[in-house]
């Protein structure tokens, strides 16, 4: 460091951009296959911890509660390795990738879908009870709408979270963005070129998410909370 | 003649607490009843009871003659289906204190929700009997405003609008007015007013005690889980009235003498 002389050189970067290309669709297609499946997990978890049983709250919560707990770098080489030696089953590297960030964030997207059906006012629900609705009725007139307004923020932040923990996937190998920028920077010893590209690539793979995100979110505050 | 709705024996409990224990009344077609009584008396909990907020005990109540919410099969009283229940709620309307209208729809998708996902009636015409409605009760101007830009006498006076879209039989308020500031009670009681003098059917959970005595043809007051006293107003405001009805309404009285008394002096 201090070093002012340095010589950036970033022709490197461009002699390898068909790798890059590859790397940032593998990942997009990665962290698209996590907020899918860890959304619709999330969803199924969310509300099986919202059920009057114990028997079915109580595991749905403990399973909630572990998957929050486990540092996603170590769920992701944990499955890789033990997954094989558990069940005898062995999954490409970016099947389980898909798997183990998808567990992962499902426990998020499932506290951001129980936070969002709890916050939405029992009166709302009961208005519409009176005017006839049926309980399914109600869910997809009332607090579904109102639930995903006031769900968006969150979510948002989520996908942003599971594209950045795509890059944990170059732990087991799997091509993304990250584990080719180490790559190309051992064969070009240029790491400060590669470091700044993967970053400026993750900056507008995400800035135009969380603006997208903020322009909706204003857009509804004002049509419908002044 | 049959009365519109008839209670008989109803009780209600939360866990060990017994809000409800054995209420018995019956409201006639075009009559307006008040329900008064303490904060906590049980009037919100038996106004939700007759339209199957809150599921009763035991006790049994009766619209037009028909059992409400339930079905006596040989095997004794069954829960009716979600159809069922849904085609005898919208024969009460209910109106809420917090008014409850939805805030991602306008005025006017608020009364013609129901309507629409409920009983399938085409959105065309959904859309002219609410502006209709809106316009009965004085909100012909704000038909596409949302609910955040309506002072509260307007939200709940789209609430009102909301529950006669309806077409009910008898509309049940629960204090209507004890959520608005001072000056916006006057509208929405006019518009209650109104609808008595159109011979509206109407059970009217309420803290106004001089609005009660002028619209109510009967009052009933609740302590305790218990009806103490029920009757005309002459006879809750009079002197006939059991000790804890006169205890009750005089503090009202009271406070409301203090009030315009400070006003004068
Ligand atoms: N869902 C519930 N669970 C448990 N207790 C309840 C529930 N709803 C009401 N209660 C209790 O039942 C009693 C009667 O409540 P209710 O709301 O019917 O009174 P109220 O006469 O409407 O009072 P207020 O004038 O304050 O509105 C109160 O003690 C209240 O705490
Ligand atoms: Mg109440």
């Amino acid at each position: 460091m201090g070093d002012a002389a340095y010589q950036w050189d970033f022709q490197v970067i461009w002699d390898y951009r068909d790798v890059f290309a590859r790397a940032i669709g593998l990942t997009l297609s990665l962290a698209a296959l996590t907020i899918l499946f860890g959304m619709v997990l999330g969803l199924v978890l969310s509300l099986l911890r919202m059920s009057p049983l114990k028997v079915v709250r109580w595991p749905a919560t403990a399973w909630v509660e572990l998957l929050r707990a486990v540092p996603p770098l170590v769920l992701v080489v944990w499955i890789y390795y033990c997954l094989p030696i558990l069940l005898g089953l062995s999954m490409p590297a970016f099947q389980t990738a898909v798997l183990a960030l998808s567990l992962y964030s499902s426990a998020f997207f499932a506290e951001i879908f129980r936070a969002g059906l709890q916050s939405i006012d029992r009166g709302l629900v009961e208005a519409a009870s009176s005017v006839g609705m049926t309980r399914s009725q109600a869910l997809r007139r009332v607090v579904l709408p109102l639930a995903s307004q006031r769900m968006l923020p969150p979510l948002v932040s989520q996908c942003v979270l599971v594209v950045k923990n795509t890059a944990l996937a170059g732990y087991i190998a799997v091509a993304d963005i990250l584990y080719q920028g180490q790559q190309i920077s051992v064969q070009t010893f240029r790491p400060l070129e590669v470091l700044t590209t993967v970053a400026v690539i993750f900056l507008v793979l995400i800035v135009p998410m969380t603006m997208g995100a903020n322009v909706i979110e204003s857009h509804i505050r004002r049509k419908y909370y002044r | 003649m049959e009365p519109l709705l008839a209670i008989e024996g109803l009780h209600k409990s939360f866990g060990l607490i017994e809000v409800l224990k054995g209420i018995s009344l019956q409201v006639q077609r075009r009559e307006v009843m008040g329900f008064i009584g303490a904060s906590g008396s049980g009037k919100s909990t038996l106004l939700r009871c007759i339209n199957m907020l809150e599921v009763p005990e035991a006790g049994s109540i009766r619209l037009a003659g028909e059992l409400v919410g339930f079905r006596d099969t040989p095997r004794g009283r069954r829960l009716l289906p979600p159809r069922e229940l849904s085609r005898q709620r919208r024969r009460m309307a209910m109106v809420f204190q917090q008014f409850n209208l939805w805030p991602h729809r306008t005025a006017l998708e608020n009364v013609i929700e129901g309507p629409i996902v409920v009983q399938g009636i085409a959105p065309a015409k959904a859309r002219e009997m609410g502006e209709a409605l809106l316009r009965k009760v004085g909100l012909e101007d704000r038909v596409h405003a949302y609910p955040s830009r309506l002072s509260g006498g307007q939200q709940q006076r789209v609430a009102i609008a909301r529950a006669l879209a309806l077409q009910p039989e008898i509309i049940l308020f629960d204090e209507p007015t004890s959520a608005l500031d001072p000056e916006l009670v006057g509208e929405v009681l006019k518009v209650i007013r109104d609808l008595a003098d159109e011979g509206m059917t109407m059970i009217i959970v309420t803290h106004e005690m001089g609005f009660a005595h002028e619209v109510c043809d009967r009052i009933v007051f609740l302590a305790d889980g218990r009806i103490q006293d029920m009757g005309p107003p002459a006879h809750i405001f009079g002197a006939e009235a059991g000790p804890r009805t006169r205890e009750f309404t005089r503090r009202y009285l009271d406070r409301h003498q203090i009030i315009t008394g400070a006003a004068h002096g």
